[in-house]
């Protein structure tokens, strides 16, 4: 079973007088493992659904099925669950808490998931939060606070909260979008080296080089998707 | 989120947003600060008045002239043209009561003090050799009135330290004459320097006999009768025997009325109490205030910190998560600012006290669980609806929030 089942999702946005249709019936199959990627002109609709999938956002029609749940009659408090445990988000604009340091930015979804699982002790916390840190090689700037960090390092920790509940899935709503192509390089690779490991990563991405690298790509276009698996990578 | 983490976490926050914080907690610290220092004034001013009564001697009985409406028997009554207390019932009063220790009929009014180099505008008490008993008086010179000097009605006079002052200066005033009302008076005791007591300045009194005052203002009736009672305890006693002998002398008519301590501290406590409550009033509304300041505040917070919220809802908190952040925030704020508040008013009150023994402002301690609980309480009560607001944020227009 897939891990990520859209059926006939629609997303309308009302502005007024004005209907966007922002996603037109997508349907949508992701497998656990994948490494996808979303391309498409701005305003075409790729950040609304990297909301939907990421449960940040709910789809105005349609079903969507997360690891076999169907997310669509969830509870708010259980969208908060599942967005805690099985999916790390990661921003264009990092959105790190700006006055607090890499150290906490990245305790903060444990610290939330020690509500659901009380065996979480602050102890495991701070551990997790320091191996990961160390993962996304930042071990030497745990306790910088987001604005004493490069956009790469920062993008770093971002990926680091995105992972330290161990999510099953990775969101990544163009993560080098603000980088210089060097940097986004590295983060590209941490992103190859997560997938490596078996975490399915869809990555939203303007850059034809690296949505040339994955298996998978998705042309957005008017909220319309168009499904394309290359052979060769 | 575990409530102690929450705790952590907020403390945190406000650390980090110092200004802010300072500013919301002003709110809370003025208020505190109003409830105590306004609950202290009102104490203190109980406190105040009610040593002037015990400074008065504690077993005293005032008998005025008339029936006053018990009503309105706030203070000493008025005396009204029916009932006239006369020196024969003070003569009665010596001579039946067991209860009483001394008795004095009294007279009072404004007069001229002279001598030859000086002249004075002062008060005129008439009162017998008992009154100085009554009341509790320190002569510093020379004698109080003698039963002699009384029942013969001499003119002879006891002057209050000021006026001894402003006519004889350092001289020496017992024996010598003094003109009250262009009658001429002997002094024979000074009043050491009292002050204030229970409205009256005694040193500015002259105290002559009461039969020479009578002749002096050329009437029988008198101001009125003092008289204290022998025990404490044995008050009510004595008011029933004073009424029992004065009723039977006034044809069965009790045309007079009876003002012990007790009923004018009962009374001189209703206007206390009402005017601590008019007190508190004023300080319950700063608190009012205080508590707006922080809901404003908190609602600013909220809306500057909307990405915040979008973030921790985007990684998994739950709308409740954000409630109780903002909540304890608020609380953590209201309750410090009211921590801040007792601090600052008992080291006003203390160094005010230190400085000035004789202005005791200092807050009873009963007030500082209240003032804590209230401060504990605003912040929950203006907290709600920031925190509320900020729980129903959608997670997705949180994170598109510029
Ligand atoms: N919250 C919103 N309210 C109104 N319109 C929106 C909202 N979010 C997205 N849109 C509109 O939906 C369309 C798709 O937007 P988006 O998914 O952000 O595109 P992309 O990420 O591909 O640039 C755009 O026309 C955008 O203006
Ligand atoms: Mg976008």
């Amino acid at each position: 079973m897939a891990l990520i089942d859209l059926k006939n999702i629609h997303k309308h946005f009302n502005m007024g007088e004005e209907n966007i249709h922002a996603l037109n019936n997508i349907n949508l199959s992701i497998n656990e493992g994948e490494f996808t990627s979303i391309v498409g002109t701005s305003g075409s609709g790729k950040s609304t659904l990297m909301n939907i999938i990421g449960l940040l956002d709910l789809p105005s029609e349609g079903q969507y099925f997360l690891d076999g749940v169907n997310t669509t009659l969830m509870t708010d408090d259980d969208l908060s669950k599942y967005r805690n445990q099985k999916i790390g988000f990661v921003f264009q604009s990092f959105n790190l808490l700006p006055k607090a340091s890499a150290l906490k930015n990245v305790e903060m979804p444990m610290q939330y998931a020690s509500t659901y699982n009380k065996d979480i002790s602050d102890g495991m916390i701070r551990k997790m939060a320091l191996e990961t840190l160390d993962k996304v090689g930042l071990s030497s700037r745990v306790h910088h606070l987001p604005n004493e960090l490069s956009g790469g390092q920062r993008q770093r920790v971002a990926i680091a909260r995105a992972l330290v509940n161990n999510p099953k899935i990775i969101l990544a709503d163009e993560p080098t979008g603000a980088l210089d192509s060097k940097t986004s390089e590295e983060i590209l690779t941490l992103f190859k080296e997560l997938n490596a490991q078996g975490t399915t990563v869809i990555i939203v991405t303007h850059d034809s080089g690296i949505a040339n690298r994955c298996r998978r790509v998705l042309s957005m276009s008017d909220g319309l998707m168009k499904d394309s698996v290359q052979v060769k990578i | 989120m575990i409530f102690r983490k929450i705790l952590v976490n907020s403390a945190e926050a406000i650390v980090e947003n110092k200004l802010r914080s300072a500013l919301t907690m002003l709110g809370m610290i003025i208020g505190v600060m109003a409830v105590i220092l306004l609950v202290s004034v009102g104490t203190g001013a109980k406190r105040y008045i009610t040593s002037e009564f015990e400074s008065m001697g504690t077993n005293v009985i005032m008998v005025q002239p008339g029936k006053t409406d018990k009503k309105n028997s706030m203070g000493p009554p008025v005396s009204s043209s029916k009932g006239k207390l006369t020196l024969a019932d003070v003569e009665a009063l010596l001579k039946k009561s067991q209860t009483l220790s001394a008795v004095s009929g009294v007279m009072f009014g404004a007069g001229v003090v002279k001598t030859e180099n000086a002249t004075n505008n002062i008060n005129i008490f008439g009162a017998n050799d008992q009154f100085n008993q009554i009341f509790n008086m320190t002569i510093s010179e020379g004698d109080f009135f003698t039963k002699e000097d009384e029942d013969s009605g001499r003119r002879v006079a006891v002057i209050g330290h000021n006026i001894k002052e402003s006519l004889f200066g350092s001289g020496t005033a017992l024996g010598k004459l003094i003109k009250v009302n262009e009658s001429e008076h002997r002094v024979v005791g000074i009043i050491k320097a009292t002050g204030d007591k229970l409205g009256f300045n005694v040193d500015d009194i002259v105290f002559i006999p009461t039969k020479s005052s009578l002749r002096l203002f050329n009437t029988d009736r008198l101001f009125g009768v003092r008289a204290s009672a022998k025990s404490r305890s044995g008050m009510d006693d004595a008011v029933a025997e004073l009424t029992a002998i004065l009723k039977e002398r006034h044809n069965g008519e009790e045309d007079f009325t009876i003002v012990t301590q007790v009923t004018m501290m009962e009374s001189m406590n209703t206007i206390l109490n009402m005017l601590t409550y008019a007190l508190a009033a004023i300080a319950f509304i700063s608190m009012l205030v205080g508590g707006i300041g922080i809901m404003n505040i908190m609602l600013v917070s909220v809306t500057e910190r909307t990405r915040e919220i979008g973030i921790r809802r985007a990684v998994g908190a739950r709308r409740s998560d954000i409630l109780k952040q903002f909540m304890i925030e608020a609380v953590v704020i209201s309750v410090s600012g009211g921590l801040l508040g007792i601090a600052i008013s008992m080291l006003i009150t203390y160094t005010l006290h230190f400085f000035l023994p004789g202005f005791d402002m200092r807050p009873p301690f009963w007030i500082l669980p209240p003032a804590f609980l209230m401060s504990f309480f605003t912040g929950i009560v203006f907290g709600v609806w920031p925190a509320r607001k900020a729980a129903h944020i959608q997670t997705i227009d949180a994170l598109r929030y510029e």
